[in-house]
């Protein structure tokens, strides 16, 4: 990993075999920093970056990208906002050379505002339409009472209130180099990216958005009522950190409970009980604070008993767990590292959050010898002080579930 | 990717075993490529081929559903399987050392015990899985619109059954469908990535020893389009789903190349003609178009999602791009910005062991032979636009199905 004098943290990672590169531009844009009456604005600029930066408009800018064979994409996150590319190393310098025009010269077109707000106002109206992705946006705004809790797509209220100003104001106060990251990885040489990335990105200025500590509600239960067919479950629990001593540990914990086929969620709620087709658990985090994100979909009449299932599932993890599922949970995570490194695409992704969440890049080898660090005792020993019990509890269906 | 190699075989018993070999790669995966699914079933039997992929992970004469389920985690497998119209797929992706593991478990399930009680407790699973679908206006379109369009050709048939047919089957039933369509003949054993093809052959050729030779066959019936319009009120839409389907080309034919490239021209997602008109319009959140190869025929779509208030709007630029499409052809400028994505794409698609899997599986189900994706990718680059001619001449979109699921009420 190198930084630019301007703060831009490029990182890279050669794959000597393959014969495509993604890279992957992350900036501290997100959700969290999105000020309470202009909540959106960082997934609205996303969309307005693309209508058109340094010489070229909206379609030039796509037809050049074309030209070159990149396949591209971009979302926005809580934190952040990633601009991706794959694409063959011929085209790198070029695709770069465009990348830096769409972060760090847009055109923000007026012509283009009144679409992006319309596109914003129907991805929102759309959540409507996707019951598990409403309820699980819900749980967050419930159970975070910082900004990280905000919803990513804004609200009905704040994009209707949105201005061309208000959006250039939000792109100047955050978008820049510092806190940003250009994660590589594909068949390139690290010095090379690192030559383009100066000459490309090196004169990229601009502010960087403060920091936001999480803050919690207690823990309780909501209710959204809706004529679905299914019933829609959530859970958040505390977990632990990226970084902290106990992360790998408690990352086998989650993969014991919901890894493979022969996890404990699957066993118990679905092969034992035939409650459900879909029960997950899956370890999220923000920068600082880690959690564990249960869910289950089921026909009303099964509710209860998934619910009452998945909870003493998951509370029962502090009995510890036994050393064959700790074995399957490690060779499961190892057969997961070497398969993600195959794909340029999902390495130059981790990359990129790594950097974002640690200050540091984790190359394979290291996330794979922290794994088989985790002994028996210390995972059980994990597992008994840090209970994972108390979550909050959402549902989402025809009827309510207590 | 010079390194890879391709080899294939039949076995005694009529299974074709085929291998894209790369001693570069770190993993290895191993599929079993069934031509069956729900276009196969005859009445009484919708949904059953989704049924028996889910049945038989449930177990064989020598393990259990646990056994199964645990012996996969063991080897750390990443697997699967997937049944749609015409194909029902079980794969794993393991380190190299676990492939005659994989193998022996996978041909093993080919084999499924089918006990009553896994029957029964599968069945509610499956229930869950429709009512799961049914909460999703986008799956709910697709159904809807494709059992419209094909009218009592076999491919209208949902892919899950609906409710009342898996309340109603029977496992004696799904024995009979086993017994009728999991047969040598009717399967391929696919292999990519990290193995020696003389030794995985060899295993295969003794872990299906005692498989009895049988072919099964597929009716197809004469197709004709149903075009028109549909608008179909859905009470769990709060906004409209449109889709368009149009005449293609099959999965056996060289033209699917050219429909593919016309699809993407049309409807890819960061600069087809559709995103320009509905999406940096603001008239839409997404606009796609696709071509999707069947055994016999094959289809284009596009699909719109967006504000509901906009659908006469939606359906005018559509429509209106579909003749433009069909009448004025496209220019050499399009073609080769469209031609070195499809191109570039490939090359992603061959980035990991288990893409390779898919790719070589069902392409070479359809076509009984094997195309490997650097001759795919030169073949693409070497089009002109006057290949596109006879493609268009046939008219596509003049018989085309307009489907939209809007808001109720």
């Amino acid at each position: 990993m190198e930084t630019l004098e301007n703060g831009l943290r490029v990182v890279v990672e050669n794959q000597p075999w393959n014969p495509g590169l993604s890279f992957t531009l992350l900036v501290p844009v997100g959700a969290v920093n999105d000020p309470p009456d202009r909540l959106g604005a960082a997934s609205m600029l996303e969309t307005w970056l693309w209508k058109g930066a340094g010489v070229r408009d909206a379609k030039a800018f796509a037809n050049a990208l074309d030209s070159l064979g990149v396949s591209r994409a971009s979302g926005t996150g809580i934190e952040y906002t990633t601009f991706s590319a794959s694409l063959l190393p011929e085209g790198l310098p070029a695709t770069m050379e465009l990348y830096s025009d769409l972060i760090s010269r847009p055109h923000l077109p007026d012509d283009a505002f009144e679409s992006v707000r319309s596109l914003a106002l129907q991805e929102l109206a759309a959540i409507e339409d996707q019951p598990a992705r409403k309820l699980m946006k819900k749980l967050r705004r419930e159970a975070f009472t910082s900004a990280h809790g905000q919803p990513v797509e804004g609200e009905k209220e704040t994009i209707l209130s949105m201005t061309p100003a208000a959006l250039r104001a939000e792109y100047a106060r955050r978008y820049g180099p510092g806190g940003s990251v250009l994660a590589v990885a594909g068949g390139v040489k690290p010095d090379n990216v690192y030559r383009l990335a100066e000459e490309y990105f090196g004169s990229w200025s601009g502010a960087v958005s403060g920091e936001v500590p999480v803050r919690l509600s207690s823990p309780h239960r909501f209710h959204l009522q809706q004529e679905t067919e299914q019933v829609q479950i959530g859970l958040f629990y505390k977990d632990v950190p990226p970084g902290d001593y106990d992360f790998y540990a408690a990352r086998l914990a989650a993969s014991i409970l919901s890894g493979g086929m022969s996890s404990r969620l699957f066993t118990e709620v679905r092969e034992k009980r035939g409650l459900v087709y879909s029960v997950s658990a899956s370890p999220g985090s923000v920068k600082g604070f880690g959690y564990l994100l249960a869910h289950a979909g089921t026909t009303p009449s099964n509710a209860q008993e998934t619910l009452d299932v998945v909870r003493r599932v998951i509370e029962g993890l502090r009995e510890g767990v036994t050393r064959a599922e700790l074995d399957r949970a490690k060779i499961g995570l190892r057969a997961d590292l070497v398969l993600a490194g195959e794909s340029s695409r999902a390495r130059s992704a981790s990359l990129a959050r790594d950097v974002f969440i640690l200050g540091k890049p984790r190359s394979l080898e290291e996330i794979e010898a922290e794994v088989m660090d985790v002994t028996l005792d210390r995972i059980d020993l994990f597992l008994s002080r840090h209970a994972y019990e108390n979550p909050w509890v959402g549902t989402l269906g025809p009827v309510e579930v207590v | 990717m010079s390194a890879v190699e391709f080899h294939e075989a039949t076995l005694a018993n009529g299974l074709k075993v085929i291998a894209e070999v790369n001693p570069e790669a770190k993993s290895a995966a191993a599929g079993y490529f069934v031509r069956t699914g729900s276009r196969d079933e005859v009445a009484g039997e919708e949904g059953i081929s989704h049924f028996l992929e889910h049945m038989v992970f449930k177990g064989t004469e020598r393990r259990s559903a646990w056994d199964v389920n645990r012996e996969f985690d063991e080897m750390g497998a990443k697997y699967n399987a997937f049944t749609n119209e015409e194909m029902t797929v079980f794969y794993g992706a393991v380190l190299p050392e676990f492939l005659p593991r994989l193998l022996d478990l996978l041909t093993d399930l080919m084999q499924p015990a089918l006990r009553p009680e896994d029957f029964e407790s599968e069945r509610k699973v499956v229930l869950e899985e429709i009512a799961l679908y049914r909460d999703r206006p986008d799956a709910v379109l697709f159904e809807r619109a494709q059992r419209r369009y094909f009218g009592m050709h076999p491919l209208a048939k949902p892919v899950l059954g609906t409710p009342e047919s898996i309340a109603k089957m029977q496992v004696g039933q799904m024995r009979a469908y086993h017994q009728r369509r999991y047969v040598p003949g009717n399967m391929i054993l696919a292999f990519a990535g990290n193995l020696v093809w003389e030794e995985i052959l060899l295993l295969a050729e003794a872990m299906t020893a005692n498989w009895a030779r049988g072919e099964a066959v597929r009716n197809h019936p004469p197709f004709k389009p149903r075009p028109g319009l549909e608008r179909d009120p859905f009470d769990k839409a709060s906004q409209l789903y449109t889709t368009f389907m149009s005449p293609g080309y099959s999965a056996r034919r060289e033209e699917r190349y050219m429909a593919r490239v016309l699809a993407e021209i049309l409807g890819d997602a960061d600069n087809g003609r559709l995103f320009w008109r509905l999406v940096d319009a603001g008239l839409a959140e997404s606009a796609m178009a696709f071509h999707h190869e069947f055994d016999d025929l094959g289809v284009f779509y596009v699909y719109i999602q967006g504000d509901p208030t906009n659908e006469e709007a939606v359906s005018e630029a559509v429509m209106t791009e579909l003749q433009g499409l069909q009448s004025g052809g496209i220019t050499s400028e399009e073609l080769e910005r469209a031609k070195l994505k499809a191109a570039t794409s490939l090359v992603f698609a061959g980035e990991t062991t288990l893409s390779r899997l898919f790719y070589l599986g069902v392409n070479y189900s359809y076509t009984n032979r094997y195309e490997p994706l650097n001759a795919v990718r030169r073949w693409l680059l070497h089009l002109e636009t006057y290949h596109f001619d006879e493609v268009l001449e046939e008219k596509p979109f003049a018989e085309t199905l307009e489907y939209r699921l809007v808001p109720a009420g």
